[in-house]
């Protein structure tokens, strides 16, 4: 059996992209190096909020057996000596819950919420092209800059200029012009660090903010969506659409190197020895192991293989899951109904901003920046700053120490721990350096730039050879965008 | 005295100068405005301890535009450059010392790492590569992005051209250095991690950001850029102090037909039917002109000089949000002889330059930190420079003065301080103590000294906050967006008042690029009126 195409990793991006190509006629082998696909849907994240609404459509996940609960709830921020305050899908009743911290932060709210959206809607058209090449050759891709311009345009002029200000902003000063309350500042501004090796106060987290919230109906809050029986339903919806399309998976099967003849991809070569040859091999996994671990170096040249090396992967990110043995008790909070959807531990900037301090010099902080999530008994627990190589056992009892001030006894239900470090997550899910999204999402690795100039557009290095995953533009988070933008090429060629 | 003139302009710093010497240059009747009784605005000499002259605050000069040097021919009037080579970099018994030689630095470098000494020529070549791409952009006008018309994107448009048309791996350099933080950067390039530190030093000098603050990495190219201005040597420390060039600047602005006037503090911006028309001083005068052109920073400009109620809502709101916060202060010291390294004993060529207290890039972050949450730094970076062994008339004979740029000083402190005299105390030991920690000698040279907390910057020279560029240099403040989104050609919202200062594009340094593209604006619509 021939096929047209390798995707490599079956991680959603990998997936998707799989699917699309099947569904456009093409014959698709997926090889994914572990027993099941999913990638990060297997264990690290719990939630899919930012999964392209237009996506789920064109691929009829919801026939494929996924299902989506949004509860009303967004986030819900714990304080230190005070009620938590609580983020819904309606900013109108955020405010209402705003008023009993800040009369002001509470009329700021749902103006700073219409504000986050129209620049995430720009965000969210950003997302779905294919960034214009930056060279003299650029004039042949009118199409992109028309599109950019387009959307660009439906901005008022005082969001345009709104936008390229804030783009580059910090997100301790984008959310620090709109409220006075250092928690409700820290609630939002922390989304714009998840992930990432950023503090609130480093310039382009403002970007990674309003990129969560593009294309989702997100807001100041951000969405939050499960797959209800568990975000491994989306891998599995998605798979099955690949399938029903016609797509081959093939898990345990790892990828030891791209082969290229005569300067074109030729295939892949697993780890087993055995050679599977295509024409195209559009690549899941990050882009420093394709062009440094699975390009023959002859191939890359070293001036590539330099850049690549220097593609930014700081994974700073630990995965705790906590199984309770009962349904955990958090101060100031009677209606369940409250910790239906993220449970931040973010009560101030320069608390954040402290726990990101302690990781630049290789150390793990005391208090870290929490986001939680709760379902079936167990706790999903995302800390940050984490160093590379932790000691996992370490990182889960700091996790729970954190957690015992907001919800004391919490740490005596804990009938079961799993404790994934940056090491760890590189180790299970092959992402270098731990980086859950693939390459730092920092304003060097941005757009046209990400991973790296020249290569944004999908197309890696060697003809035939492509990127599909969160290192390429619009990036990491369960989006499904790098796929399927990375699919729309591969079959425009 | 009821004069009336073409232009006003208030301040007389270098950029007020400047601005001031092309209005002139061009025939306008204009008059400068200073409210102290010196001029240069930070840009200045004075002589604190008697017998001894200090750069108060701007120490070295970097950036001068060399057409502003050409158009206004400064050198015959006064202006000298005297050269300032190399950076010196102490250590605990060793010490990083890099010349304009590049053969020494080169073999200096191979002492620390092979591979550094071989990246370091390569990264030199490129550095000045952007260098020479990025120049116009300090020369450019920039539109309103908040317009999609053409006209708004012109002053880009040449710049999208040259960008399409470099090679791939300086396209490549030129979005790292404006999105990458300077540590980050240079990781790419060298291992040797006080050379990274010194480097990275100059990325983050006035600003409130660490070395590992994404958008720290263009200021690198600014030490580049004085290096290929070519004949005219624009790195370096001027003769007499920067106020040398204060003063080489107002002798041709007078050659021109300027009038400057000293201690004529404006007291307010004299607006009648949406108009600037003139202006008030403290003492009661008004002085009338078509246009006033301020080189004070926004929130002087138009919270402090302007009737409440001029502007509109918006844009008041938007120049109270645009962000100053000093970050640096400054200790001159009078010194009786010269200080004496422990790591490199003698009075040698490496007391010539930059001496850089910047000893690994986790020192650099690590003072960084302390300022984040409003402390200045326990273990400070310092760039002190000896003025005397190039200039020996800045002081009596045989004695010295030794300028030392600390950071970082956070103008606002925590937990509600202030910048009292045992802040100011307390902040002057710490750093003579980082100097004494390297050269033991100093404490007992020390004969006279002035320090400079950020409050201390903001009321003697003016700047708001003390900050020493008019407001942060940081990405969402340049170009287009500085002073404020949609206001960044010079002009404002009240007709006939002019922004001159380096809170306009291309920013602040002793540059005078504001002032003079300022000027040239000005003239360009009074001639399409």
């Amino acid at each position: 059996m021939s096929y047209d195409a390798i995707v490599a990793g079956g991680g959603h991006n990998g997936l998707v992209c799989a699917a699309l190509l099947a569904r456009a006629g093409r014959r698709v082998l997926v090889v994914e190096r572990r027993e099941r696909t999913g990638g990060i849907l297997d264990g690290v994240v719990s939630t899919v909020g930012r999964l392209r609404p237009a996506l789920v459509a064109e691929l009829e996940l919801e026939r494929h057996g996924l299902e989506l609960a949004r509860p009303p709830i967004r986030m819900l921020a714990l304080r230190e000596g005070g009620a938590p305050v609580a983020f819904w899908a309606d900013p109108g009743r955020t405010a209402e819950g705003l008023a009993a911290v800040s009369g002001a932060d509470a009329t700021a709210y749902p103006r700073f919420d219409a504000h986050v959206r129209v620049l995430a809607r720009f965000l969210g058209e950003l997302a779905e092209i294919t960034p214009p090449r930056l060279d003299a050759g650029a004039l042949g891709d009118w199409q992109a800059g028309l599109r950019l311009a387009r959307a660009y345009r439906r901005l008022d002029s005082r969001s345009a200029r709104e936008l390229t200000r804030a783009l580059p902003m910090a997100a301790a000063d984008f959310v620090g012009e709109w409220f006075a309350t250092d928690a409700v500042r820290a609630a939002l501004a922390a989304r714009g660090s998840l992930f990432t090796a950023m503090g609130p106060w480093s310039a382009g987290t403002t970007a990674v903010l309003l990129a969560d919230s593009a294309g989702n109906d997100g807001g100041a809050a951000g969405q939050t969506a499960f797959a209800t029986s568990g975000p491994a339903a989306l891998a599995a919806a998605i798979e099955s659409a690949a399938t029903a399309a016609g797509a081959t998976i093939r898990t345990r099967a790892e990828v030891a190197r791209v082969l290229v003849r005569g300067g074109r991809v030729h295939g892949v070569a697993l780890a087993s020895g055995e050679e599977i040859e295509a024409p195209v091999v559009a690549c899941g996994v990050d882009p420093k192991t394709v062009l440094t671990r699975w390009l023959d170096p002859e191939e890359a040249g070293p001036r590539l293989r330099w850049r690549a090396g220097n593609i930014r992967t700081p994974g700073a990110t630990a995965v705790v899951d906590l199984r309770l043995s009962g349904p955990p008790a958090f101060s100031g909070v009677d209606d369940p109904q409250l910790l239906a959807g993220r449970i931040v531990v973010a009560p101030g900037i320069d608390h954040v901003e402290r726990a990101f301090d302690c990781w630049k010099y290789g150390g793990l902080s005391e208090r870290p920046y929490l986001e939680a999530t709760i379902s079936d008994g167990s706790m999903h627990v995302l800390a940050q700053w984490v160093p590379h190589d932790a000691d996992p056992d370490a990182v889960g009892d700091l996790v729970v120490a954190e957690l015992e001030r907001h919800a004391p006894g919490i740490g005596s239900s804990v009938a079961d721990r799993r404790v994934l470090t940056p090491a760890l997550i590189e180790r299970d899910f092959g992402l270098s350096g731990g980086h859950v999204y693939h390459a730092e999402p920092g304003l060097d690795q941005f757009f046209a730039w990400r991973p790296v100039l020249g290569l944004a557009r999908y197309r890696l290095a060697v003809p035939g050879l492509y990127l599909c995953g969160s290192g390429a533009h619009p990036g990491g988070g369960v989006t499904g965008g790098p796929g399927q933008n990375a699919a729309r090429e591969i079959l425009a060629d | 005295m009821q004069e009336r003139y073409d232009a006003i302009v208030i301040g007389g710093g270098h950029n007020g100068l400047v601005c001031a010497a092309y209005l002139a240059r061009a025939g306008l009747r204009v008059v400068v405005l200073e409210r102290r009784d010196v001029l240069g605005g930070a840009a200045v000499t004075e002589e604190i301890v008697p017998g001894f002259r200090f750069s108060v605050a701007s120490y070295v000069v970097s950036l001068l535009r060399p057409e502003i040097v050409r158009d206004l021919e400064l050198p015959r009037h006064g202006l000298a450059i005297l050269p300032l080579d190399g950076t010196f970099t102490p250590l605990e018994g060793d010490h990083l010392w890099r010349l304009n030689d590049h053969g020494r630095t080169v073999r200096e470098l191979r002492r620390w790492s092979l591979t550094d000494a071989e990246a370091y020529e390569e990264y030199g070549i490129l550095m000045a590569q952007m260098a020479r791409f990025i120049k116009p952009i300090l020369s450019a006008v920039p539109g309103d992005q908040g317009r999609i018309r053409p006209a708004e994107w012109v002053s880009l448009a040449p710049l999208a051209r040259r960008f399409a048309g470099l090679p791939r791996r300086q396209r490549d350099t030129f979005i790292q250095l404006m999105t990458m933080s300077a540590a980050d950067f240079l990781d790419q390039w060298f291992e040797t991690d006080p050379l990274k530190a010194t480097m990275a030093a100059s990325g983050i000098i006035g600003t409130f950001q660490g070395v590992r603050s994404p958008g720290t990495a263009y200021v690198l190219l600014h030490h580049y850029m004085g290096e290929i201005d070519g004949a005219f040597r624009a790195w370096g420390i001027p003769r007499g102090g920067t106020g040398g060039v204060s003063l080489a600047i107002a002798s041709a602005a007078r050659a021109q037909g300027a009038e400057i006037r000293t201690e004529a503090p404006v007291a307010a911006i004299d607006v009648r039917g949406g108009r600037a028309v003139g202006v008030t001083l403290r003492s009661g005068e008004t002085i009338e002109a078509d246009a006033v052109l301020s080189s004070a920073d926004p929130r002087v400009t138009f919270l402090d000089l302007l009737e409440p109620g001029v502007l509109d809502g918006q844009f008041a709101a938007d120049v109270r949000r645009y962000r100053f916060r000093g970050s640096s202060g400054k200790v001159n010291l009078a010194l009786d002889g010269l200080p004496e390294f422990t790591c490199l004993p003698g009075r040698g060529e490496h007391l010539r330059g930059a001496i850089s207290f910047s000893p690994s890039v986790d020192y650099m972050e690590r003072a960084y930190d302390d300022a984040k949450y409003g402390r200045f730094s326990r273990r400070p970076y310092i760039d002190a420079i000896i003025p005397t062994l190039v200039d020996p008339a800045m002081a009596p004979p045989g004695k010295h003065v030794m300028s030392c740029f600390v950071q970082y000083a956070p103008y606002h402190l925590a937990d509600g301080g202030a910048w009292d005299d045992a802040h100011r105390q307390a902040f002057r030991d710490t750093v003579v103590d980082t100097l004494a920690e390297r050269a033991p000698n100093i404490r007992d040279l020390i004969v006279g000294e002035q320090v400079l907390s950020p409050l201390d910057i903001e009321q003697r020279i003016g700047l708001s906050e003390g900050n020493i560029f008019q407001g942060e240099l940081s990405l969402e403040q340049l170009f287009f967006n500085r002073p404020v989104p949609g206001w960044a050609r010079y002009r404002t919202p009240v007709h006939g008042l002019w922004m001159c200062g380096s809170a306009a594009h291309p920013g602040g340094g002793l540059m005078g690029a504001p002032g003079r593209i300022a000027a040239l604006e000005h003239l360009r619509s009074r001639s399409s009126r």
